[in-house]
C-alpha cells in the first residue's frame, strides 16, 4: 500500500508542473500583463512603464519567465492583485476560511442527510418511505444547484424571511466571540444546504443498496440467530460494513465542491475563494486569477489522489495496477 | 408405396417465427416503460415547438421595449414580460432553441472524440493505450468549470458567439467517455469473432468500425443521455454565471441570471420561475430516457 501511495504521489508532479505550463500559457494568452498589478496606474509616463516591464522580467524569454513565476509561487509569492491592491496570498488567506467553512459545513449536511435517509430507506426496502425517498432523490439529481439555490432564496429568504441572503456573517458583531460564530453558521447554513444537497442524493442511493446487500449476509444471520436486537444488528453489525465503501467518495466529494463553491458563492454572493476568482475574471486580475486556477487544479488533482488512495485501500485488487 | 399427396399447403408457407431482432427486443421494452415514452414525447413536443420558434411567433425578441417592462402574465403576455419588456414565453421557446442545440452539439462533439480515443486507446494496448490515457487522465485533472470559464474569457469576442461555449465544453468533457469507452473495448476485444476478423485480414480501423462499436453502442447511447442532460445544465449554470452564451443571446441560463436581482426574484418570479421549471422538466425527462434505454438493452431486466 505504501509503494502504490508513493507511486502515485510521484506521479502527481508531472502532471502539477503540465498543469502549471498550461495555467501560464492560457494567462499570456489573456488580454493584458499578467503582472500588470505591480505597475501604478496613475503613471501613464512610456518611459516609467517600460521601466517597470524590464524589471519586472517583461521582456524576458517566455521560459524565463515561467520559471520565475512558478519558483515565486511555489515559495508563496503570488503576486499582487490588480484589482485590490494587496498581495494575492493576503486575499487568499482572507478567504480561504470562508470557502473551507462553507464546505465543511455542506459535507456535515451531506452525512446527516444521507446517513438518516440511507438508513431509513436500506433498513426497510421496497416500501412507501422508500420509494419516497427514492424518487426524492430523483428529483434532487435533477435540479441543478443554481436553481436550487434560487428557489432556497426566493422562500426561506424573502417569503419566510429565516436566513439571509448573502454575506458571511454579521459585520456588526466582534470577531471570535460566540455571536459572531453563530452569525457565521446562521449564514453559511442555506448556502451550505444547497451545496449539501448536490451530493446527499448518490450517498444515499448507495449506503441503501449496501444496507440491502449487507443484510442477506451470512454474519447478518448469525447475529439474528443469536438473538441480538434488530436495530443493533442494522445500526453496529450492517451500517459499519457499508460505510467503508462510502469513504471513497471523500476524494471525488473535494472535487465537486470546488465547482459547487464557484455556483453556490455567486448566488449567495458568499465571500468565498470561488466568487473571488469570478470577480478576478471580470476584472481580467490575472495574478489572482492564475493562482486560484492552479489552487483549484491543485486541489481536483489531490481529490482524485485521494479517491484512488482509499479505492486501493477498500479493494486490494486496485493496487496492482 | 403410397405417395402421400401434398395435402396441407398452408403447413409450407408457414415460416418458423422470426426470433426479434435485439434492437426490436428493446424498442418494444422502451416503448412498454410509460414514464420513459411520456418523457420522450415531452422532449420531442419541446425541440419541435422550441426549433420552429421563428415560424410560431412573430414577436421580435430582440428590441427593448419600454412601454411594457416588467408585466405580470397576461392574455396578451402568457408569461408576462420582462425586465426590458420582451415576452417571457418567446423567449423561452428560443432559448430552448440555444439550450437545446448547445446540449446536442456538445454531446455530440464529445461522443465523437471520447469513443474515438477509447476505441482506439482499448483496441491498440500497449503504449499507445498508456499514451492515450495519460493524456485523458490530464484532461480529467482540469477542474471543469473553471478552465471553462478561463477559457471563454479569453476566446470571447475574438470568436462568435456560441460556437466558443460548444467549443470549449467539447474540449473539456471527452475524458469520461474515453476512459468508458476503452474499459467496454477492452473487455470486448477478446472475443473470438474479433480475433476472426482480424485474422481474415481485416484493418484495424474496419475492424473496430464493423466490429467492435456496434458492441459497445449500447453503452455509448446510454452515456449519451447522461451527458446531454450534463451539458444542458452545464451551458445554463455558465450562462446564468454570465459566462456561457452571449448574454443577447436568449438561453434558459441567460434568462435564470435575471433572478441575481433581487427586485427580480422578490417580485417578479414569472420573468425566472418557467425557465427554471422547463429545465428541471427536461433534465428530469432526459434521465427517464436514460433509465428506460439502460434498462430496454438490459437482457435481465423483465418489466
Amino acid at each position: 500500500m505504501l509503494k502504490y501511495t508513493l507511486r502515485r504521489l510521484l506521479g502527481m508532479i508531472p502532471m502539477l508542473l503540465l498543469i502549471s505550463i498550461v495555467v501560464f500559457f492560457l494567462a499570456l494568452a489573456m488580454p493584458g500583463d499578467p503582472f500588470s498589478g505591480e505597475i501604478d496606474p496613475n503613471n501613464t509616463d512610456p518611459e516609467y512603464i517600460e521601466e517597470m516591464r524590464e524589471k519586472l522580467g517583461y521582456n524576458d524569454p517566455i521560459h524565463v519567465q515561467y520559471y520565475d513565476w512558478i519558483t515565486g509561487f511555489v515559495q508563496g509569492d503570488f503576486g499582487k492583485s490588480v484589482k485590490y491592491k494587496i498581495p494575492v496570498s493576503d486575499l487568499v488567506a482572507q478567504r480561504l476560511p470562508n470557502t473551507l467553512f462553507l464546505g465543511i459545513m455542506s459535507l456535515v449536511i451531506t452525512y446527516c442527510f444521507a446517513f438518516a435517509m440511507g438508513m431509513t430507506a436500506g433498513r426497510k426496502p421496497y416500501t412507501k418511505l422508500d420509494h419516497f425517498i427514492g424518487g426524492f432523490n430523483y428529483m434532487m439529481l435533477a435540479i441543478p444547484s443554481y436553481i436550487a439555490g434560487v428557489f432556497a432564496i426566493y422562500f426561506f429568504s424573502f417569503q419566510l424571511g429565516w436566513f439571509p441572503f448573502n454575506g458571511s456573517v454579521n459585520i456588526a458583531v466582534d470577531e471570535g466571540t460566540l455571536d459572531w460564530w453563530l452569525s457565521k453558521v446562521y449564514h453559511t447554513f442555506l448556502p451550505a444546504l444547497v451545496l449539501g444537497a448536490m451530493g446527499t442524493a448518490s450517498y444515499t442511493q448507495f449506503l441503501r443498496n449496501d444496507i440491502i446487500d449487507n443484510s442477506n449476509k451470512d454474519f447478518v444471520r448469525t447475529a439474528r440467530a443469536k438473538g441480538t436486537p434488530e436495530s443493533r444488528i442494522y445500526n453496529h453489525h450492517i451500517l459499519r460494513n457499508s460505510v467503508i465503501p462510502l469513504i471513497t467518495f471523500l476524494g471525488f466529494d473535494l472535487v465537486s465542491l470546488v465547482n459547487g463553491a464557484l455556483i453556490t458563492e455567486t448566488i449567495f454572493t458568499y465571500p468565498g475563494l470561488g466568487q473571488l476568482f469570478l470577480t478576478s475574471v471580470q476584472a481580467s486580475d490575472y495574478p489572482t486569477l492564475m493562482t486560484l486556477t492552479l489552487m483549484f487544479s491543485f486541489i481536483v488533482l489531490v481529490g482524485n489522489l485521494i479517491a484512488d488512495i482509499l479505492y486501493g485501500i477498500v479493494d486490494p485488487r486496485i493496487r496492482i495496477d | 408405396m403410397e405417395v402421400v399427396p401434398n395435402k396441407d399447403p398452408q403447413l409450407k408457407t408457414t415460416k418458423p417465427p422470426k426470433s426479434m431482432s435485439p434492437w426490436a427486443m428493446a424498442r418494444r421494452k422502451f416503448m412498454k416503460n410509460k414514464l420513459a415514452m411520456i418523457s420522450l414525447v415531452y422532449l420531442i413536443i419541446l425541440a419541435i415547438l422550441s426549433f420552429l420558434a421563428p415560424y410560431i411567433t412573430t414577436v421580435d425578441i430582440s428590441r427593448v421595449n419600454i412601454g411594457q417592462m416588467k408585466l405580470p402574465p397576461s392574455s396578451e403576455h402568457w408569461f408576462g414580460t420582462d425586465t426590458s419588456g420582451r415576452d417571457v414565453f418567446v423567449r423561452l421557446l428560443y432559448g430552448g432553441r440555444v439550450s437545446l442545440f448547445v446540449g446536442i452539439s456538445c454531446t455530440m462533439i464529445i461522443l465523437f472524440l471520447g469513443v474515438i480515443v477509447g476505441a482506439i486507446a482499448g483496441f491498440f494496448g500497449g503504449i499507445v493505450d498508456s499514451m492515450l490515457m495519460r493524456f485523458t487522465d490530464f484532461v480529467l485533472n482540469f477542474p471543469f468549470l473553471v478552465f471553462v470559464i478561463v477559457l471563454n474569457a479569453i476566446l470571447f469576442g475574438k470568436v462568435g458567439g456560441v460556437g466558443v461555449l460548444i467549443g470549449v465544453i467539447s474540449l473539456l468533457g471527452w475524458g469520461g467517455v474515453a476512459r468508458l469507452v476503452r474499459s467496454k473495448i477492452l473487455s470486448e476485444k477478446e472475443n473470438e469473432y474479433v480475433l476472426a476478423a482480424t485474422s481474415i485480414g481485416g484493418r484495424p480501423n474496419k475492424v473496430i468500425m464493423k466490429h467492435l462499436l456496434p458492441n459497445v453502442l449500447t453503452t455509448v447511447i446510454v452515456q449519451a443521455t447522461i451527458l446531454f442532460a450534463n451539458m444542458i445544465v452545464a451551458e445554463s449554470a455558465l450562462s446564468y454565471l454570465g459566462f456561457g452564451v452571449p448574454q443577447e443571446v436568449p438561453s434558459w441560463g441567460n434568462m435564470l441570471s435575471a433572478s441575481q436581482q433581487p427586485e427580480v426574484l422578490q417580485d417578479m418570479p414569472w420573468i425566472w420561475v418557467p425557465p427554471a421549471i422547463i429545465l428541471v422538466f427536461t433534465i428530469l425527462a432526459i434521465n427517464f430516457i436514460g433509465e428506460g434505454v439502460k434498462d430496454a438493452f438490459n437482457p435481465k431486466s423483465f418489466r
